[in-house]
């Protein structure tokens, strides 16, 4: 988890108007929060317009910030909200549910659970690697958005964002059981697809 | 004895460290004997590490942050 003095430092550079400490924060959240904005309202256009008003909010508000919780959980919180608050203004009907209720290893094994086939080693993985003439990046970020909104919004969340669990289940409403299935379910999918990749 | 599949269902929570002292135990037993589910746990933990890694691979919309920094420049105390 980053760490609270680089949270303290970043709020600082903020509050004096510091453009560097605004262009490290803006490259390190903005796909992440396009890419969770986007689960929870189905379209990558108003998910910009939702992040672009997150900032405007975050940069209005960064005085009143506490650090009770981290900055990068204060800032999809209001991320979050503002998503919410656009589905419910705009009366859109989102289905949030889990989906994907298998973890795509149900042909995988024999009928004493055994591999049917051995997991190999994965070697000179990098996302810089071109795989079917994309890099192993692309294809990535393309199976990250086919996963069901909710467990895009959880591996966006806890795997790249590195927020806490605790803090990763305030934000998105959701229980403890509940992130771990979705997280679990989250990285098979991926997993699987970098297995049918390599 | 835990099966293959037994393991690949506990993965991400030994990944977390959220299995039991005995969970744990009987996996490592497991990924002793097994190469595959080595594997494989190796396989969970590379794609974490990759998802990680290109995170911000894709590019932020136009206009970028360019609107929002005449925001944060009016916040400057004057003379700055």
């Amino acid at each position: 988890m980053r760490n609270r003095q680089d949270d303290a430092a970043l709020v600082a550079g903020l509050v004096r108007g510091d453009e560097t400490a605004f262009r490290t924060l803006y490259a390190r959240h903005t796909p992440a929060m396009i890419r969770v904005a986007c689960a929870i309202l189905g379209d990558r256009a108003s998910a910009e317009d939702v992040t672009h008003d997150t900032w405007i909010a975050v940069l209005s508000k960064i005085d009143g910030f506490e650090g009770r919780s981290s900055l990068a959980g204060w800032i999809f919180t209001i991320l979050v909200n503002n998503a919410r608050s656009r589905v419910r203004r705009e009366a859109r009907s989102i289905s949030f549910d889990a989906g994907g209720a298998e973890d795509g290893l149900a042909a995988a094994f024999d009928g004493r659970g055994r591999w049917k086939q051995m997991p190999e080693l994965w070697e000179e993985i990098t996302p810089e690697r071109i795989v079917a003439g994309r890099r192993l990046a692309d294809h990535l970020l393309a199976a990250i958005d086919a996963l069901p909104p909710m467990q895009r919004a959880v591996i966006v969340l806890r795997v790249q964002q590195d927020l806490d669990p605790a803090e990763t289940c305030r934000i998105l409403g959701i229980s403890d059981g509940n992130l771990r299935v979705l997280l679990h379910r989250a990285r098979l999918a991926l997993r699987n697809r970098l297995a049918d990749l390599l | 004895m835990l099966s293959c599949k037994d393991v690949a269902a506990r993965a991400s929570a030994l990944i977390d460290r959220e299995l039991s002292m005995r969970e744990a135990l009987q996996m490592r037993l497991h990924l002793i004997m097994c190469r595959g589910c080595r594997h494989f746990v190796r396989q969970v933990r590379l794609t974490d590490r990759l998802v990680a890694r290109v995170a911000n691979a894709d590019q932020p919309p136009d206009p970028g942050p360019e609107k929002l920094l005449a925001i944060l420049r009016d916040k400057r105390p004057p003379g700055r």
